[in-house]
């Protein structure tokens, strides 16, 4: 039986589509791609980034590859067993530049993010309650159309950050991509999903 | 939704209800799988609904438990879990009961879940607990069960992939954590997260370290135990533990059950209250598992009857969506029913064991 493999749409596809060719696997062309492929004994769904861990969870796909931001939002069960290294960014709290802004001390929180599990973690593991603003994109804006205090928010080179005028207070977390495996498939599918896993293995090391 | 602002038949989140086919099919596995427990010889026991809320007190289930202040002020609880139940009344009920006691039940539970995968407030849990006997005997009886439970029920290409809390502990007791350090490094094991694991051991032995970041991915055929045996020969504790379980896994290999293991050393998940072999049961069609099991030899003693113990329990509404899944075929529809023309008729119909359906 072949293994379903979720792979995201967006910002991760390319490092995915370099990684499979380096492991020496087919991988579907990018003209016209469908949303689902069966290609040299694997069947490839394409979806949204947050949605790979949904499918890999609930044993839709046997395995994906997924963010650690977005697996940390999602707090899913499933397993991690090779970090592809790739997709590298930083979770932060940013504040207006020069606003001094000392989140602790203030009155009253809010913070706006694409990840709200994780926001709301972060601070309340600090003590503080904050309220939460979950926006969907440009979330570097809110701060200054007075939306909120501060937000968390993904950072790679950190030029966003900049030309909206923010800054980086502190790090929430590390996100690299990471090959997931639903937790079923992996022990009872077990010789596919190792046969995967080494190959993937070889082309990260 | 603030709770008052639903229609009458709206329901809440997590409940469940069945009707026609589906209760059928609920109904034929669990005859199936009762009957198995009756094979063997455990004895039905029904435990009540609920109970003083002290009696579940399990960490990881607390914070699930839907409980309630009774009418003279004391603490109630929904049951979330059948074991603590079954330990208690052991201990009480019980007490003059020489062990060992082999009991099962089949009922609901109620958690408090977030919606997700495989999960409800409601479940129905069949399993069964074995109070009064030791590893290795009494660990394979019940995974010999649980087996064949499984294939009565009709389940196809399933796995039942066999840990031992013992081995995490024993490697994790040497690497100097705090909790906070400890509760991320179960969670990197738990993910299989090998890089992870050793950042999350960056200051601790680079022996144990190196053991702990092998024992993530520790899982495979029954022949990995040998390799586990090497890799923790250093620490004696975790030594012991995976020549606990490969006595477990011969007992089960000679009773003709080898080619339904497998191992896996990383699986330290689940109830706080195990001690020992700690089993999960997986099959193609279900991305979950559809039971578990375990050993917990210290739950007993809460209840002031120290008696080692070891039990499992399938999820009925998971076997139910894995059959489905695995496309078995729905318990024969009942025989078509005779159309009497009046209650008299009908009646005497019935008394020769026919089945009607009145106009």
């Amino acid at each position: 039986m072949s293994l379903t493999v979720a792979l995201s749409k967006g910002k991760l596809l390319q490092g995915t589509e370099a990684l499979w060719r380096r492991a020496g696997l087919a991988f579907p062309e990018a003209e016209g791609r469908k949303l689902v492929v069966a290609m040299d004994g694997l069947r490839f769904l394409f979806v949204k980034d947050q949605d790979v861990p949904t499918y890999v969870e609930y044993g839709v796909a046997d395995c994906g590859v997924a963010g650690r931001d977005v697996l940390l939002e999602a707090g899913s069960d499933v397993y991690e067993p090779l970090d592809l290294g790739f997709g590298r960014c930083r979770l932060v709290v940013a504040r207006p530049a020069g606003s001094g802004l000392e989140y602790r001390r203030a009155a009253s929180l809010r913070v706006a993010t694409k990840y709200p599990r994780i926001a709301s973690g972060h601070f309340l593991g600090r003590g503080v309650s904050a309220e939460i603003v979950k926006l969907s994109g440009s979330v570097e804006i809110a701060p200054g159309l007075g939306l909120a205090d501060c937000i968390v928010d993904v950072v790679e080179t950190g030029r966003t950050l900049v030309e909206n005028g923010l800054e980086p207070v502190e790090d929430v977390a590390h996100s690299t991509a990471r090959f997931i495996v639903n937790r079923a498939s992996y022990h009872a599918q077990r010789e596919a999903v190792s046969r995967l896993l080494a190959t993937l293995q070889k082309a990260v090391a | 939704m603030n709770g008052f602002s639903h229609s009458l038949v709206q329901v809440p989140p997590g409940v469940q209800c069945f009707v026609g086919d589906e209760a059928r099919r609920r109904r034929s596995i669990e005859d199936r799988v009762v009957s198995v427990f009756e094979g063997w010889s455990y004895e039905e026991i029904i435990p009540p609904l609920f109970d003083y809320a002290d009696v579940f007190a399990s960490e990881t289930l607390s914070s699930k438990t839907y409980s309630f202040v009774g009418r003279d002020g004391s603490l109630l609880a929904l049951r979330p879990d059948f074991t603590s139940l079954l330990a208690k009344i052991a201990a009480g009920r019980l007490a003059d009961r020489p062990a060992p006691i082999r009991l099962y039940y089949s009922g609901e539970v109620l958690r408090y879940e977030p919606p997700k995968a495989g999960r409800q407030s409601e479940l129905f849990q069949m399993g069964l607990e074995h109070l009064g006997g030791g590893s290795p005997a009494a660990d394979a009886e019940v995974l010999a069960i649980a087996a064949e439970c499984l294939e009565a029920a009709g389940v196809t290409g399933f796995v039942l992939t066999l840990g031992h809390v013992g081995v995490f502990a024993g490697l994790v007791a040497l690497a100097g954590l705090d909790e906070a350090g400890l509760a991320t490094l179960r969670e990197r094991v738990e993910s299989k997260d090998g890089a992870g694991v050793r950042a999350a051991l960056a200051s601790a032995p680079p022996e144990v370290a190196a053991a702990l970041e092998r024992l993530a991915s520790l899982s495979g055929e029954i022949s990995i135990l040998a390799e586990a045996e090497r890799a923790f020969a250093f620490a004696p504790a975790a030594l012991t533990a995976v020549r606990e379980l490969r006595s477990i896994v011969d007992a089960l290999t000679a009773a003709g059950l080898g080619d339904r293991l497998a191992i896996d050393l990383g699986e330290v998940r689940g109830l706080d209250y195990y001690t020992g072999l700690v089993f999960r049961a997986y099959a193609r069609g279900l991305g979950f598992e559809v039971g578990s099991g375990g050993r917990y030899d210290t739950l007993l003693a809460r209840f002031g009857r120290p008696l080692p113990a070891v039990g499992f329990m399938l999820g009925l509404d998971r076997l139910a969506l894995l059959l489905e899944r695995q496309g078995a075929p729905l318990p024969e529809a009942s025989r078509a029913a005779e159309e009497p023309g009046d209650l008299r008729g009908a009646r005497a119909r019935r008394a020769a064991g026919v089945r009607v359906r009145l106009r």
